[in-house]
């Protein structure tokens, strides 16, 4: 069964419309690459199964719960849009990590935010802030940012800051880990440390979706390859084949701009 | 939920205000063309007497000014020979007396208000002043006396010598009137203490002030050393104790008055704040 | 002028420290009004309901749009004068109440605009990432939000402050007696000092030490912020 279900999703921005219907799937432990040129859609698609964009119809599912319906819109709790929230994870373009922060503080916060919810809270204090201390630190390790906890966003490179916030969003344990151009702000030379990190958590089976521009990457680290064009879903398909015999003008057309 | 409580208290600040310019405009119409007719009916509809026996307390608006209100030094209790008749009246009317420093612009707003109960502070009577408050019978006499630096006192003696000099007199007060009425050039300012500044300084030649209180601050051993008190006598005038328009305490202080003459108690304090030779028997 | 400072001082002084005490208890009070309410209108300006977010706004240019000098007077005389209700009493603690009050309104509605541009100021990115980490409005709000719309602000606020302290003068309009009034008292006379202009200028020494003071504490809040940029 997919993990990922999304049905026919639209968005429109004032008059223009953005998605004009758009539905995927995404099987446990895979990698799916939306790829597409700017103004495509492929963004605002990323938000709004995130919750940051409210879909104007659609449905979207995550591990058969369903976490967004536009045929039954039901207000729900802060409580349950969390708990709906906290299934899926999301990597920014531009990091967004919180400056006030050190290192290891960005990857807490929300897990301590968590756990004053939990009915022992106050009893274990202590006991539950270690527990989340060592998790922290053992992500931060995995990411080769061990000596770096102290420190505080603006000291740290762009690289550096895109895998605190790839710690961040893993400490929350996703099922779907989400990356939205996560290389795109990044200097040239500093791309390849952040791929790595994909690369190793795809090998790791994490279920992922990202948009990229990086196309070699794409080819090389996905299952499964979305190209969007003007709001819909152009061509679809095995990740090698897709890249390397395109079916699409629309999308011979998009891959033969990138090479240049 | 608590945006609405927000949007509810901040219609009705907004509701206040747009009803204070409404309510503002209208007050000044009628108060203009009714200040001595209605306003006094309305307040005599209620004895003011009565009202101030209710709260047990006499609310005396004052300023700092001696001989008739001020501290002595390291006290903190306010005497002087109004300070001490105000006192003496409360303890007829069997009331507490508290007395309040009042922007002296501001005494009719403060009485009407009821911020104060009467504006006792050698308030000289002027028509307007009996336009604008009840006031009681004069019960000491006045003069606007004219203050120029002591240097100068040999070529100024007259109203004549005068008509050259620049003033300085307190805005809306007696002073004012004597300098318009002869025609002087003045500057108005704050108050007399002000016009006294101005002639130190320099800044204005002459000011007018009452003599009264030119006895206590101008001349050797005060504050204006440097400057003197001139004979020239502008008008004389008289001090009267202010009270709400249409008030029943003014007749009621009229009564002391006369009867603290009658026992000579009211000479006597005069004369311990050496008030004595103004006082009207 | 000078001739009897030497006796002169300590009277003027014990009136001055009187008035001051005065001045300051206006100053702390009217922060601690203004401060929080400032954040509510500034919430009020902000609000995606238009008619509310409308309604703030033209209280806020009345406010900041009219003399604070009227703002007093008319708190002050219009339950007496026109309401024919005088609920501030007729001491020194009505007058004080009556100020706080024109004194609470009157910030508050600056410091609104200062957060406004605040909050406005942190990117939107922040705001997102804390909702895609599962954090409830409020939680971003004061741990992600607000220390860095505090950074921000500070510079404007001191600014916003120091001013404060002056205007707290404008008071005596109605008679509170801070420490402009008691030091002018000496013009006139008071406890047996007349026709002093002196102790008057000496009140800006209080002016200058304590916004000096104010200067200080908020250069070292501003260096205590300086260890993120946002």
């Amino acid at each position: 069964m997919a993990i990922l279900e999304v049905q026919n999703i639209c968005k429109s921005f004032d008059n223009t419309e953005v998605l004009k219907g758009v539905s995927f799937e995404l099987e446990q432990g895979k990698v799916l690459s939306i790829i597409g040129s700017s103004g495509s859609g492929k963004t605002t698609l990323l938000r709004c199964i995130n919750f940051l964009e409210t879909a104007d119809a659609g449905r979207i599912t995550v591990d058969g719960d369903v976490i967004y319906d536009s045929e039954n819109p039901t207000r729900i709790s802060q409580k349950a849009r969390r708990e709906k929230q906290l299934k899926i994870g999301l990597v920014f373009q531009q990091f967004n990590l919180f400056p006030q922060y050190n290192v290891l503080d960005n990857v807490m916060l929300a897990m301590k935010l968590q756990a004053k919810e939990r009915p022992d809270f106050k009893k274990n204090k202590k006991a539950i802030y270690a527990e989340i201390e060592k998790k922290a630190l053992s992500i931060l390790k995995k990411m080769g940012l061990s000596e770096k906890t102290k420190n505080y966003p603006c000291e740290l490179s762009g690289g550096q800051q895109q895998r605190v916030s790839i710690a961040r969003a893993m400490a929350l344990e996703p099922k779907i880990l989400f990356f939205d151009e996560p290389t795109s702000a990044l200097d040239p030379e500093l791309t390849g440390e952040i791929l790595k990190v994909i690369r190793e958590l795809a090998e790791e089976h994490m279920t992922m979706v990202i948009v990229t521009h990086e196309m070699n990457f794409a080819k090389e680290v996905s299952d499964k390859i979305i190209f969007m064009d003007d709001g819909v879903i152009a061509e679809e398909g095995d990740a090698k084949s897709l890249i390397e015999n395109p079916q699409t003008d629309r999308l011979k057309a998009f891959l033969s701009k990138i090479s240049d | 939920m608590s945006k609405k409580i927000i949007a509810l208290v901040l219609a009705v600040i907004v509701a206040a205000i747009g009803f204070v310019f409404v309510a503002c405009n209208g007050n000044e119409g009628t108060e203009t063309t009714t200040a001595a007719g209605e306003s006094q009916t309305e307040a005599a509809k209620e004895s003011d007497l009565e009202y101030v026996k209710s709260k047990g307390k006499l609310v005396v608006g004052i300023t700092d000014f001696a001989p008739m209100d001020y501290k002595e030094k390291g006290s903190d209790e306010w005497i002087g020979f109004d300070a001490d008749l105000a006192k003496a009246f409360a303890k007829e009317l069997g009331v507490e007396v508290e007395f309040v420093e009042i922007v002296w612009d501001n005494r009719i707003i403060d009485l009407n208000g009821k911020n104060i109960d009467c504006v006792w502070n050698g308030m000289t009577l002027t028509e307007d002043v009996k336009a604008a408050m009840e006031t009681s019978k004069a019960y000491c006499n006045n003069a606007q006396v004219v203050i120029i630096p002591a240097d100068k006192a040999d070529s100024i003696k007259t109203v004549e010598d005068c008509k050259d000099l620049a003033f300085a007199v307190e805005k809306g007060s007696a002073g004012m009137e004597m300098a318009e009425e002869n025609k002087f050039n003045f500057t108005e300012v704050a108050a007399q203490s002000d016009a006294l500044s101005e002639v130190a300084s320099g800044t204005s030649d002459a000011a007018i002030i009452d003599s009264l209180m030119a006895a206590a601050m101008v001349g050797e051993g005060t504050g204006f050393s440097k400057l003197t008190t001139t004979d020239i006598k502008l008008n004389s005038e008289e001090y009267g104790v202010g009270f709400r328009k249409g008030s029943d305490l003014a007749a009621k202080l009229d009564e002391f008055f006369a009867k603290s003459l009658a026992d000579g108690s009211m000479e006597k304090l005069a004369e311990t704040y050496g008030v004595q030779a103004a006082l009207i028997k | 002028m000078f001739d009897n400072f030497a006796t002169q001082f300590p009277v003027v002084f014990d009136a001055l420290n009187i008035g001051f005490l005065q001045t300051l208890k206006l100053f702390f009070v009217t922060l601690a009004g203004a401060l929080p309410l400032g954040l509510i209108i500034s919430f009020g300006s902000m609000s995606r309901f238009k008619p509310l977010s409308a309604l703030v706004k033209t209280i806020v240019w009345i406010v900041r749009g009219s003399p604070l000098m009227i703002q007093i007077m008319i708190i002050y005389y219009f339950p007496g004068l026109i309401l024919d209700n005088n609920i501030w009493g007729t001491g020194e603690q009505g007058r004080f109440i009556a100020c706080s009050v024109a004194f609470i309104v009157n910030y508050a509605c600056y410091f609104s605009e200062i957060y406004r541009g605040g909050i406005q100021g942190v990117p939107k990115g922040q705001q997102e990432a804390g909702q895609v980490l599962g954090m409830t409005k409020s939680e971003i709000f004061f741990r992600v939000t607000l220390l860095q719309m505090i950074k921000r602000i500070v510079p404007p606020m001191s600014n916003e402050i120091i001013t404060l302290v002056k205007d707290t003068s404008l008071s005596r309009i109605i008679a509170l007696q801070e420490i402009i009034w008691a030091g002018s008292a000496f013009l006139k006379s008071s406890r047996g000092i007349s026709g002093e202009i002196w102790p008057l200028f000496f009140t800006a020494v209080y002016y200058l030490a304590f916004n000096g003071l104010l200067t200080v504490l908020f250069a070292r809040l501003e260096k205590k912020l300086d260890y993120f940029k946002s």
